[in-house]
């Protein structure tokens, strides 16, 4: 049967083009070269001939007589060198497309065939490639008179526009071979993939600087496992988005492959499929078993605690408490609702499970009411992200989706530890909900720690949190006479110094005033297990360590001059326990180094969620 | 300090494994009458506390007695704890106490 060789290869070839991939046949083979063993071959693309030395990496071509006198191959790899004045073409690399074949067309050698086949491929030129629109695999084409085989490797296709309505021109209409998502690159060439669609997103618009457009993208999960995301743009919305359905099968192919955008894929490829419009997606009716519906990687509840934040992970549990919908103003001045849950597994840990803007409306509602009349569903997570603002808890994105009471083995396992005494064993928060001090990356420390470590040392201070005991508290100068005027909304609170009589004065603001404000310089000591430290308080927190102001303990101690009151009240302060918020750095005092510590907040103990914390460090204690 | 009897932290659960022995629990007061208090233990279960209490009870009440069912302690101390009690936290301290941590003690 006749086959199409490349048009004018030989003739691109010594033009310089070195990427077309031609088809062409082999004339002749002859074996040179008196110390190596050499192959040269005698090229035809039917028109022209032109003689090529094959890399002596491909000699077991020859030798395995997978290449000979008549075989039609493909040239993969290959170069054009100009050598004495002529021209050597070099194959590296080759694919026997048809072993033996009769001669193709009449070829001549390359000086003899004239100008007319001389004009080279433009590489760029990619107008109007002649391939059937809307390719339907399995159909042959058999009025063409053209033999189809599956190439191993196809070149990107591009036709010379001078061949363009005239001359045969070679169309593969072969079914590209169904290879697994896996093995999807953008260097595959033709590829199809049968997969399902575990997910599909949202229509969004946008505006940039090239105007509007849209987009819709949608996840793939073929047999093998490997998933992928697909998107498209524009016109190609518009083919493709109502034919697109979750949970059914499609055969898919002609897109393009480009990296994954990672901010917003979270699948396990580093491509991404783009589609375009010449594109096909064929809907593959009968059920294909062989691809699951929905692809899981579910981690138990205790490792989520050890997961980096925003890591996006899945997660399988039972929902053990809903909070109502609360409306939550974000940073762009949206408002979205937000509900809170909690999921238990076997694995003796809870999490918090925060669910964003229609998913309370849609799911956080239905577990609501489940959770209401009584009943503790399963509910899985796929693709929540990982949040450490108070222990770790998982929230909602986007492209998360939640599945209640699935149909997954976990879930009927899940169900039935918790039927069986699951719903009644102790289960730790990784989430805190208590949160002392509620503050964001709070660092638990010691008081030996701050020595031990060097906190302080280095250029930017270090922000602690200590529980520890006040020990003693310095009573002379613990408060300073301070400016009461204001500088904008603000106290100046500069020391003022004794003027003339009883006036004050402030440097400051250069003025003179009878009354001046009292405020803590407080130096205490403060002591847990570890050790001991020197703190210094000032105004907010000298109040709350001694619980009642400077002024009033200034006027006790040297207006009204009763120590026995004053001694009362400092030693009813010592000895109470703080939760305290301390910021360390060290400062050049004269000429000596000093590391200084003030105290930022001193909180209460709150009992009940130190001994959380406590509990939390002995889990990991005994891990 | 006489240390030759300590009394073993239970919930409902541990109180099982302890028929005849010395032991303690915070109990959440559901009912009072003719010598028997029923309670709430830290673990959602139900105990039975025989005795009288000697003053009236609050919300929350630390027994330490005998057990003498699965189900039930005969009362020698009454403790009231108050109306706030973390029953959570007790119950993770039963639960050390009488796992991992059991021979620091008994």
């Amino acid at each position: 049967m006749p086959v199409n060789l490349t048009p004018n290869a030989i003739a691109a070839i010594e033009s310089g083009d070195v990427n077309a991939k031609p088809l062409v046949q082999v004339l002749d083979i002859k074996l040179i070269g008196s110390t190596q063993e050499r192959y040269r071959l005698l090229l035809s693309d039917s028109v022209s001939t032109q003689h090529a030395m094959l890399a002596t990496q491909l000699n077991d071509r020859v030798k395995s007589g997978r290449v000979t006198k008549g075989s039609v191959v493909q040239l993969i790899d290959y170069i054009c060198s100009p050598v004495q004045n002529r021209k050597i073409i070099v194959v590296l690399n080759m694919e026997t497309i048809i072993p033996d074949c009769e001669i193709i067309g009449n070829p001549k050698s390359l000086a003899e065939s004239g100008s007319a086949a001389q004009t080279p491929f433009p590489n760029k030129n990619l107008e109007h490639p002649t391939r059937a629109g809307g390719n339907h695999f399995g159909a042959q084409n058999p009025g063409k008179n053209v033999q189809s085989f599956p190439p191993t490797v196809q070149p990107p296709y591009q036709p010379p526009p001078n061949y363009r309505n005239h001359g045969p021109i070679l169309k593969n209409d072969a079914p590209a071979r169904i290879i697994p998502i896996a093995a999807l690159n953008p260097y595959q060439g033709r590829w199809a993939i049968k997969a399902r669609v575990t997910a599909k997103g949202d229509l969004r618009r946008y505006n940039n600087a090239r105007g509007d457009g849209k987009v819709f993208s949608f996840d793939l999960l073929d047999s093998d496992g490997g998933e992928i995301r697909v998107t498209c743009f524009n016109a190609v919305v518009d083919r493709f988005y109502d034919a697109i359905e979750v949970s059914k099968v499609y055969l898919i192919s002609k897109g393009s492959l480009k990296p994954a955008q990672k901010n917003y894929n979270h699948l396990k490829n580093e491509w991404e499929i783009f589609l375009e419009t010449s594109s096909t997606v064929e809907l593959c009716p009968e059920e294909d078993d062989s691809i699951p519906k929905q692809q899981f990687s579910f981690r138990p509840i205790s490792e989520i605690e050890s997961a980096d934040n925003n890591s996006i992970l899945d997660i399988i549990g039972v929902v053990i408490s809903v909070n109502p919908s609360v409306p939550i103003l974000r940073k762009n001045g949206m408002e979205t609702q937000r509900r809170i849950l909690n999921l238990k597994d076997g694995s003796g840990r809870s999490v918090e499970l925060t669910l964003w803007g229609e998913f309370c409306n849609r799911e956080g509602q239905k577990l609501e009411e489940m959770i209401n009349s009584g009943s503790f569903p399963v509910l899985a997570v796929k693709s929540g992200k990982v949040n450490d603002f108070s222990g770790k808890s998982i929230g909602t994105i986007s492209s998360t989706q939640l599945f209640i009471n699935p149909d997954l083995p976990e879930a009927s396992g899940l169900r039935n530890w918790f039927d069986r005494g699951g719903k009644n064993a102790a289960s730790v928060s990784i989430s805190r909900e208590i949160m002392p001090g509620g503050s964001k990356n709070e660092i638990r420390k010691t008081v030996s720690q701050i020595k031990d470590e060097g906190l302080g040392r280095s250029d930017k201070p270090d922000w602690i949190t200590v529980k520890a005991t006040i020990s003693f508290i310095k009573t002379d100068n613990f408060c300073y006479t301070a400016c009461p005027l204001m500088i904008g909304d603000r106290q100046c609170n500069k020391k003022v110094t004794k003027s003339r009589n009883t006036r004050w004065l402030c440097d400051r603001c250069n003025q003179e005033f009878e009354e001046c404000d009292y405020r803590y310089l407080l130096q205490a000591q403060i002591q847990d297990h570890s050790g001991l430290t020197w703190v210094t308080a000032f105004q907010e927190t000298g109040e709350e360590i001694l619980g009642c102001s400077a002024k009033e303990l200034y006027l006790l101690k040297y207006e009204e001059q009763d120590d026995e009151k004053f001694g009362g009240i400092i030693r009813s302060r010592l000895f109470s326990q703080y939760l305290f918020r301390l910021k360390i750095k060290e400062e050049l005092y004269g000429d000596e180094q000093r590391v200084k510590i003030t105290v930022v907040k001193a909180d209460s103990v709150s009992y009940s969620s130190e001994s959380r914390y406590t509990l939390d460090l002995i889990s990991k204690f005994t891990k | 300090m006489d240390t030759s009897n300590p009394a073993v932290f239970v919930n409902a659960e541990l109180l099982r494994l302890y028929v005849g022995r010395r032991v303690r629990a915070v109990i959440q007061v559901l009912q009072s009458d003719g010598g028997v208090v029923m309670g709430k233990s830290t673990d959602e279960n139900q105990i039975v506390v025989k005795g009288s209490p000697p003053a009236p009870l609050s919300k929350f009440v630390e027994i330490v007695g005998i057990a003498d069912s699965e189900k039930s302690i005969r009362a020698e101390v009454w403790s009231n704890f108050g109306d706030s009690f973390d029953t959570y936290t007790y119950n993770q301290l039963c639960q050390l106490a009488n796992g991992e941590f059991k021979h620091l003690f008994l």
